[in-house]
């Protein structure tokens, strides 16, 4: 839109109001005809569901016929933020968990891999390396950690080499989240890598021989120059890992099955995913898409303003 | 005024979308033929291969009635029918596990069976199978894989413990399964005493049930209410929570993947599992493979609990009289030479109890084997499964109750009563 209104700022005031309007009507449609194929998708896949969603959220269906759709009010949120059931405590506190500590380690992990890579011989391999488990489907990458977890897989052998007990990773209620947090955070790490390598070559190669003649160290050219243009990057990164944290749940049903033990790794999407298709309360399952569609949409939006506030311009 | 236009507009659109679901079943075909679709978890295997076997029979001597057997994987059944059915496409005839019933009634996806159907089936089929696919007063359809739950035990490790005969009470079940744990030096277990939980949903609730039942308690009432947390509640999930604490039991062990291997020394499953131990152990299964009833408190008792699955019409076929008049012939009529219908031989074969009583006494007359019989027995007096609406989220609930207790040590009473709080009659 701003190149047209450039072009046409350009034909001065001498062109008539009229045929601009036209010309700029012309354009927009054509736009729009254009857009049409994905608007039509984005329309049919994400708008409508998300419209049912909220009208089921506000009745109590069982699944199977629609014709047994009741009304329900505001039922459905009372059960689903009652501090007597399971959704807010432990399962919207496991989500959190989960979410805030998958970004972390990942975040914190491909920035290191990132960095370390861009100062390396053969980068696309590294890339490659790291990128894998990105490739590689959840459900494989699941069942080669739950086998490494075991009580007698890998990861328990070498503590017990170490002299240390097995740990019951996946069967303990207080390591079954961490456990599957440092799994996810694993898998996304490549995805984070692309990125924030694409962002590192982005930072002109001046600074950083300014900073060689002013005798900045390694850290300080990292903490005062690398890091602040890696912003808009790392945002992004935060951004679009932190929504697939809190959305995630395959990776927790290939390793726990039920999100177990005792809820331990149960999680919004899962427990959703469980009341809907399970027990046939698509009721109670949209109410809780709707508080997670809420907390998502309020961390993002403090995301953005956070990053705005440290003078990045996201839009 | 152009948002409101974008709303009018999504919302048309919505109800086209959502008006496939006005229909449902499959339609006649050419020349007034008609064709039924059945949904099922039977996709590999003797199952599949028995019930093809037998559409194929129909279908021949039935060209005007032809069915199509549709499968999915068990753990995909349920789903499959939400979707399919929202979606109007759903099959003539649903097979189903009897806990769904209640949900499935609720919804309107089963047909009431006809009254001199049902009355047929009442009276011919065993009391266990009929509780575990009946809801209410209703009956949901056919009964037909019926499974009861055992005691099974490694003879060769509870021999090495110097245990000659299986646990007949709580208090030798508890002794044979502190006397044959073991664990290595760095507190690895090797072998472990008893198994309390089962791969797939729910694990720890078949097992805790059949305790229950062994004490004389109930799992819901007819109303859906929870009927466990009491003495004989608390006793059962006290028995347990002692063998976790004692380290004789642990939830991280699969028995599935582990008895067969010698690393279990006694497990609560159900009848299924024999067809999967003498695949899996081959010649060592009569050696070291036995089967008892589930032990109960006192000297005597017994307990188990009865899961069924259903063939049922779908509400929405078009179709229904010509799908009944299929399943009827499918559950009646005989094998060939043999005084057994074919569906309790088609069961019968995959280790599963037939449902029906006729099919259950000729098979106990001449079991090839012994381990069968504790399991025919349980159909007798076992707990058949609740599965009223509400049922299967009573037993996730009951499940994370038993689990806080098997792998956190929590105090037995708190978790049953946390569990009956969370326990919704619908």
């Amino acid at each position: 839109m701003t190149t047209a209104v450039g072009r046409v700022g350009a034909d001065g005031m001498a062109a008539a109001p009229a045929r601009r309007v036209g010309k700029l009507h012309r354009e927009g449609l054509a736009a729009y005809l254009f857009l049409s194929p994905a608007l039509l998708f984005f329309c049919v896949f994400l708008i409508l569901p998300f419209i049912f969603a909220i009208v089921l959220a506000f009745s109590d269906w069982g699944g199977f016929d629609l014709g047994t759709l009741k009304w329900a009010g505001f039922s459905n949120f009372g059960d689903v933020l009652s501090f007597d059931g399971t959704f807010v405590k432990p399962i919207l506190v496991n989500t959190l968990l989960f979410a805030f500590g998958s970004v972390f380690l990942a975040t914190f992990g491909s920035v290191l891999v990132a960095y370390c890579i861009d100062r390396l011989s053969f980068q696309g391999f590294w890339r490659v390396l790291y990128f894998l488990p990105v490739v590689a489907t959840v459900v494989a990458i699941g069942n080669v950690w739950k086998m490494m977890y075991q009580p007698a897989g890998l990861i328990n052998a070498v503590l017990n080499k170490l002299g240390v007990n097995s740990v019951g990773f996946l069967s303990d209620s207080s390591f079954a989240l961490p456990s599957v947090t440092v799994v996810h955070a694993w898998a996304s790490i490549g995805g984070a890598v692309l990125i924030l390598t694409a962002g590192l070559k982005a930072i002109p190669e001046m600074y950083y021989e300014a900073a060689e003649v002013d005798g900045a160290n390694s850290w300080h050219t990292f903490w005062s120059i690398t890091l602040p243009l890696l912003r808009p990057a790392l945002l992004f990164v935060l951004i679009t890992q932190f929504i697939g944290g809190l959305q995630s749940f395959a990776l927790i049903i290939v390793m726990t099955g039920d999100g177990g033990p005792v809820n331990a790794t149960n999680v919004a999407a899962f427990e959703m995913y469980q009341r809907a298709f399970k027990f046939g309360a698509w009721g109670t399952a949209s109410a809780m898409a709707m508080v997670l569609f809420v907390i998502i949409l309020a961390i993002t939006l403090l995301q953005l303003w956070i990053a705005r506030r440290r003078g990045e311009e996201t839009s | 005024m152009r948002i409101a236009r974008c709303v009018r507009l999504a919302v048309v659109l919505g109800l086209l979308a959502t008006s496939a679901a006005c229909g449902g079943g499959s339609d006649s075909g050419s020349g007034g033929k008609v064709e039924l679709t059945l949904l099922s978890h039977y996709s590999d295997g003797p199952s599949k291969d028995g019930l093809d076997k037998m559409i194929a029979e129909w279908n021949k001597d039935n060209p005007k009635i032809q069915v199509k057997a549709q499968v999915v994987k068990f753990d995909d059944l349920l789903t499959t029918m939400t979707v399919r059915q929202t979606g109007g496409r759903g099959a003539d005839i649903v097979s189903a596990y009897g806990l769904w019933g209640g949900q499935l009634m609720k919804a309107n996806v089963v047909a009431k069976v006809p009254d001199d159907i049902a009355t047929k089936i009442k009276a011919e089929y065993s009391p266990a199978a009929l509780g575990a696919v009946t809801t209410g007063d209703t009956l949901l359809g056919y009964p037909t894989e019926l499974n009861t739950y055992v005691l099974f035990y490694n003879k060769s490790i509870l021999a090495a413990a110097g245990i000659a005969k299986p646990p007949t009470t709580w208090a030798e079940l508890a002794d044979a399964a502190k006397k044959t744990v073991k664990r290595d030096a760095k507190g690895n277990i090797q072998v472990e005493g008893l198994s309390l939980i089962q791969d797939g949903d729910n694990k720890s609730v078949h097992p805790f049930l059949s305790l229950l039942d062994s004490a004389g308690g109930k799992f819901l009432g007819p109303d859906g209410t929870p009927q466990f947390d009491n003495d004989q509640g608390k006793a059962a999930l006290k028995f347990e929570g002692d063998l976790a604490a004692a380290k004789a039991s642990n939830t991280s062990i699969s028995p599935t993947k582990q008895f067969r291997s010698g690393g279990v020394a006694m497990a609560i499953q159900a009848g299924w599992w024999i067809g999967s131990l003498k695949t899996q152990m081959k010649d060592k299964y009569a050696s070291d493979v036995g089967v008892t009833a589930i032990p109960g408190p006192t000297p005597g008792s017994k307990g188990s609990l009865a899961y069924g699955f259903f063939m049922g019409v779908n509400q929405r076929s078009k179709h229904a009289d010509e799908a009944w008049k299929f399943l009827t012939w499918l559950n009646e009529h005989k094998a060939e030479g043999s005084n057994v219908t074919e569906t309790g031989k088609w069961l019968a074969d995959q280790g599963l109890i037939p449902p029906r009583t006729a099919d259950q006494a000729e098979y106990k007359k001449t079991l090839s084997d012994p381990n069968l019989a504790p399991i025919y027995d349980a159909a007798t007096y076992a707990m058949a499964e609740p599965n009223q609406p509400g049922a299967y989220e009573a037993k996730t609930a009951l499940h994370n109750a038993i689990m806080t207790v098997l792998a956190d040590g929590k105090n037995p009473d708190d978790a049953l009563a946390q569990a009956a709080k969370a326990v919704k009659p619908q």
